[in-house]
């Protein structure tokens, strides 16, 4: 069995939603009845990948609000996102997601170093942050969408925003290694790491994102605040392709500009139908078949029955388990995300 | 994002530390006490459980001797009065239902409210506690683990029976935890124990409970969060 640890938007979404399933007691709470709230599993899965194998899932509801990171609830937040993990363990799940911020604030607090969780200690290799998936995705994403749109990679400046992330540096890595891209440009606020994913590479320059964005012909937005950013798209080439891999999902709603092609990043279609009830709930466009790559990856592991934190740590993603985690990804019918027109 | 604020060094022996655990440590010297006798209660309402309800009494009773030292091991008194008044309700409404031979009733008031309300307390003091506190507290919070199986084995095997008493005595005891809470949030702050934490514990607890019992998750987000809003 798969799961995955979701969480909602914002405390205005968990309100509709709680009114919408028909939770009175949590529809019209504030912060603190949230800070306080138990984790639950809200949704059993069924997935069918397009060889027929089917296999079950749940999704773990963790009650985490992106409010509690910017409140300062930052106790109320790890609590939110171990109890969920616990929560996920005690029920049998064998590979678990972490979705949306859950393994941000994982890697951003140590919680590698919280094992016990009241009576439970906690198995990490059950858990998976899913960012190996997600950043093939992008990369696939990348490839596919500049094609359609003309870019040619030969000749494109790529602008990696967040670069020294996790997902970041992967994606940087595949471009690198897979693709024949004329120019990477990495941004990211530390400089340290940023000399350090330089190096690695061998290549890249190290810019501000003032300065990048307006040589790139494509941007892949992986940086994650819970707070968006102004982009000013007069700035920007054209034709430029953004990619908006980062969580929550900013930019593709404030940009708009004749010649700017904004992609959900990160983000697949799977070819069949999902039984699922939830992802009505979290704004997809195709609620039945698109879900975050993140999520999908730990359904990739339950169909090989990889139960192992496949993605785990920070940086440790290599082309070779992109290409591996790909090759489960189209041999169970995952496509990224591209645009609809 | 930062890291998360490391807990300032807690002084166990100062007089704001000592006066909040007279009351809180009496709390629990109480609540063992009156868990032995529930238990005792409990025996006679269900005379073919009897051995088990004794074995488990006598377990409570050992926890409160645990307590106690506990309270002599930081030179503090215990403020039984405090503690009497503290469960005064819900005590009044075990004795309500064991009069009316309301069995289902009182099994929610001890071996589901009660037991989690322990191990939610429990779980969020060891980490917090004194050294000797703490391995006394480890050893209980096992236990209490042990007593909340047997309401909720009981509880389950006779489902379909028990589901509109428990949802009765749900609407009228949780509502008494949330005051209980409210009345000791600021002595457990003293302790570094925060109430959103204890609140979660129990809901996490209760939820579990009421899920082995046969309740549906919908049904458990209800029940488990009555009169939260209120309190």
């Amino acid at each position: 069995m798969f799961g995955l640890i979701g969480h909602l938007t914002s405390l205005q979404h968990a309100q509709a939603v709680a009114k919408e399933l028909g939770y009175p007691e949590y529809a019209d709470q504030g912060l603190d009845f949230w800070c306080s709230a138990p984790p639950q599993i809200v949704d059993n899965i069924t997935v069918t990948s397009i060889t027929g194998q089917k296999i079950e899932g749940r999704y773990v509801e963790s009650c985490f609000l992106p409010e509690m990171l910017a409140n300062r609830r930052i106790k109320a937040a790890v609590r939110k996102i171990l109890n969920a993990m616990a929560h996920a363990q005690k029920h049998g799940i064998n590979i678990t997601a972490l979705g949306g911020f859950s393994s941000i604030i994982f890697e951003e607090f140590n919680l590698h170093e919280s094992k016990q969780v009241r009576n439970i200690k906690l198995e990490f290799d059950r858990f998976t942050t899913g960012n190996t998936h997600t950043a093939y995705i992008l990369c696939r994403q990348v490839e596919q969408a500049s094609q359609k749109l003309g870019i040619e990679l030969s000749k494109a400046t790529v602008a990696v925003c967040g670069a020294t992330g996790d997902i970041g540096s992967a994606v940087c890595r595949w471009l690198d290694a897979r693709t024949d891209v004329a120019e990477l440009l990495l941004i990211a606020r530390n400089q340290e790491r940023l000399q350090a994913l330089q190096s690695e590479l061998g290549r890249g320059k190290i810019m501000g994102l003032e300065e990048a964005l307006p040589l790139a012909d494509i941007i892949v937005w992986v940086a994650s605040m819970p707070k968006g950013i102004e982009i000013d798209p007069t700035v920007l080439k054209q034709p430029c392709l953004l990619i908006d891999g980062g969580y929550p999902k900013n930019l593709a709603t404030k940009i708009q500009h004749p010649g700017l092609y904004v992609l959900n990043g990160g983000i697949v279609e799977h070819s069949l139908d999902i039984d699922w009830k939830i992802m009505q709930i979290v704004s997809m466009d195709v609620p039945a078949r698109q879900l975050f790559a993140c999520f999908a990856e730990s359904m990739l592991l339950e169909f090989e029955k990889l139960h192992t934190n496949f993605s785990w740590g920070r940086n440790q993603i290599t082309v070779a388990k992109m290409e591996q985690i790909g090759k489960f990804s189209v041999k169970h019918g995952f496509l990224p995300l591209l645009l609809s027109h | 994002m930062g890291q998360i604020a490391a807990s300032p060094e807690i002084d166990f022996h100062s007089e704001t530390y000592k006066d909040a655990y007279s009351r809180i440590n009496a709390i629990v010297i109480e609540g063992e006490q009156e868990a032995y006798d529930n238990y005792i209660k409990l025996a006679e309402l269900l005379p073919e459980e009897k051995d088990e309800l004794i074995r488990l009494s006598k377990m409570e009773s050992r926890h409160k001797k645990g307590f106690e030292a506990c309270g002599r091991n930081l030179q503090v008194a215990p403020d039984i009065e405090f503690a009497r008044k503290f469960f005064l309700q819900l005590h009044q409404n075990f004795q309500a239902g064991a009069a009316q031979g309301n069995v289902v009733t009182c099994l929610l008031i001890q071996s589901l409210i009660i037991e989690c309300f322990a191990i939610a307390a429990y779980n969020i003091y060891i980490p917090v506690a004194d050294d000797f506190a703490r391995k006394i507290t480890e050893g209980v919070v096992k236990d209490e683990y042990t007593h909340l199986n047997f309401g909720e084995v009981w509880l389950k095997a006779h489902f379909e029976e028990s589901k509109a008493e428990l949802a009765q005595a749900n609407r009228q005891n949780l509502p008494i935890v949330w005051r209980m809470l409210n009345e000791v949030e600021n002595d457990a702050r003293v302790l570094a124990m925060e109430k959103e934490a204890l609140v979660e514990d129990f809901m996490i607890a209760y939820g579990e409970a009421l899920s082995n019992i046969g309740f549906t998750t919908r049904d458990i987000m209800r029940m488990s969060a009555y009169g939260l809003a209120a309190a």
